[in-house]
């Protein structure tokens, strides 16, 4: 007994022959197995197949356990590319919260693929939609994100998505972005709360 | 004096952002700003041994050798590798007042307890959590602890299994396991115990890479401490989901002072030890 020295063989686990089949086919067909160890590995042995990204993106729905989840999410941002963006997009729209911070956390780290979608994001007619989008411009560094920032705080109509944005330009705003929050401020002059966060918004600007 | 290639060696902008970018592609490792002459000083250094005449000429034979030896050269280059014995030791007090007995409550005596301590660096970490088991954890004698310890710089690799110490190094040590564990050099230094070094399974690991990774399984403790901090959010991830599938259920990670697991996924849950905040791996069922 005492430190022992492993082997190879003890020590660590020999990767040849593999349990399961690595093709393409194989690990989606591995997403359905019963065994949530063998999903997790499957789900990240989807990396080197990206062009099963849409297929990755639609089984989140099906996906019940968290840790395997995190694992596809972490799939998809390394795959990236538009066809993550557009599988990721309608999980804005979801009801599991899960799913839907997943799917912001992700789209977030792959600015240059979102930023195509945001303005029609910001156009939504689901206003929790265009929150959302919101949120996400809190992660996103684009080199748009001011202008994006400054036509909510200047033109949309609901008072939570301008909240919203007053909440990411308070974190990420900068001098220029100080008009749109007096504008936001104006437009919902009855509202306290949107005095609240314009004005602490403005300090915040002010400040640094 | 400097030589030609030192002289001619410029790192423009535009190189620097090619060079990060391929960088964190194949490590995971993200360089920012504020790390520029770091890298560029690095940069050139590589430039100048490999004889390549400019930034564009040693990059094109790093993209495009077979062998993978150069790319191995500059992670060896650009990877940070200070460390000391006993570093953070609070960790360590938590391993043998808590961590190790929950562990071993779910095994027979005679079963195989796993460390993996990544990354090595010298090997100051692995041979410290060597020392606090045979000196302070007191059913070290029931079982079988089996030490690995990887890093993704195979220099440090080398000198971890040489074993030879400075003073600033063992600092920390208290004299009585110096005595122990070392002999003092013609040149000064400290020569660890070649049993410690014998216990300790070293290999070549980088955490971002699946092909690495997979290989770790039934590990019942991580210590991996100030190495996230290298790494962005998606590496980071990916980092941390490695480190999942590697542990057994109820297995725990030891993360530096300043990392928090929790801002990088919620695989894992908190632990609060008298000694150390440290995350644990679900029980099977309890996901």
């Amino acid at each position: 007994m005492g430190l022992k020295k492993t082997t190879e063989a003890v020590g660590l686990r020999r990767i040849e022959p593999r349990d399961y089949a690595r093709d393409g086919e194989g690990l989606l067909d591995q997403l359905a197995d019963p065994d949530v160890s063998t999903r997790r590995w499957a789900a990240r042995d989807i990396a080197d197949h990206p062009q099963l990204a849409r297929a990755l993106c639609d089984r989140l729905a099906q996906e019940g356990d968290v840790s395997v989840r995190e694992v596809m999410f972490t799939t998809l941002g390394q795959i990236g590319g538009t066809a993550v963006v557009q599988g990721l997009l309608p999980l804005l729209r979801s009801e599991d919260a899960n799913l839907r911070n997943g799917a912001i956390e992700t789209l977030a780290g792959m600015p240059n693929d979102v930023g195509p979608s945001i303005d029609l994001l910001l156009q939504d007619n689901d206003v929790d939609v265009r929150i959302f989008t919101v949120n996400l411009l809190g992660d996103l560094r684009h080199p748009r994100l001011p202008e994006w920032l400054a036509l909510v705080l200047k033109g949309d109509a609901h008072v939570n998505v301008v909240a919203a944005a007053l909440e990411v330009t308070a974190e990420v705003g900068g001098g220029p972005l100080l008009p749109a929050v007096k504008a936001a401020r104006t437009r919902f002059a009855d509202d306290p709360f949107i005095g609240f966060a314009a004005d602490l918004a403005q300090q915040r600007i002010e400040a640094a | 004096m400097k030589s030609a290639a030192l002289e001619q060696a410029v790192i423009t902008d535009a190189d620097f952002q090619k060079f990060r970018e391929f960088f964190y592609r194949k490590t995971g490792i993200q360089f920012d700003d504020t790390k520029r002459y770091f890298v560029d000083k690095r940069l050139i250094e590589r430039i100048e041994a490999t004889g390549s005449d400019n930034f564009r000429q040693y990059f094109i034979g790093l993209r495009f050798e077979a062998n993978g030896q150069e790319m191995q050269a500059l992670v060896n280059a650009m990877t940070v590798n200070e460390t000391y014995f006993f570093r953070e030791q609070y960790q360590f007090e938590c391993l043998v007042n808590s961590l190790l007995d929950e562990v071993a409550d779910k095994k027979r005596p005679g079963q195989r307890i796993r460390i993996w301590s990544i990354p090595s660096s010298t090997g100051e970490e692995p041979y410290s959590i060597a020392i606090y088991l045979l000196e302070r954890w007191a059913r070290i004698n029931e079982f079988d602890v089996e030490i690995l310890s990887s890093d993704i710089d195979t220099q440090v690799l080398s000198m971890a299994q040489r074993g030879i110490y400075t003073q600033r190094s063992i600092a920390n040590l208290p004299k009585a396991y110096l005595n122990k564990y070392f002999t003092q050099t013609k040149e000064g230094d400290w020569a660890i115990s070649r049993d410690l070094v014998d216990a300790v399974e070293f290999s070549r690991v980088n955490l971002c890479d699946l092909n690495d990774t997979r290989r770790f399984r039934d590990v019942d403790i991580i210590f991996c401490r100030n190495l996230l901090i290298y790494f962005d959010d998606l590496s980071r991830r990916m980092a941390a989901e490695a480190m999942f599938d590697a542990l057994r259920p109820g297995g725990f990670v030891c993360l530096g002072h300043s990392e928090s697991m929790s801002r990088i996924s919620s695989l894992f849950a908190v632990r609060r030890f008298p000694d150390a905040m440290v995350y644990q791996k679900p029980l099977e069922g309890k996901a």
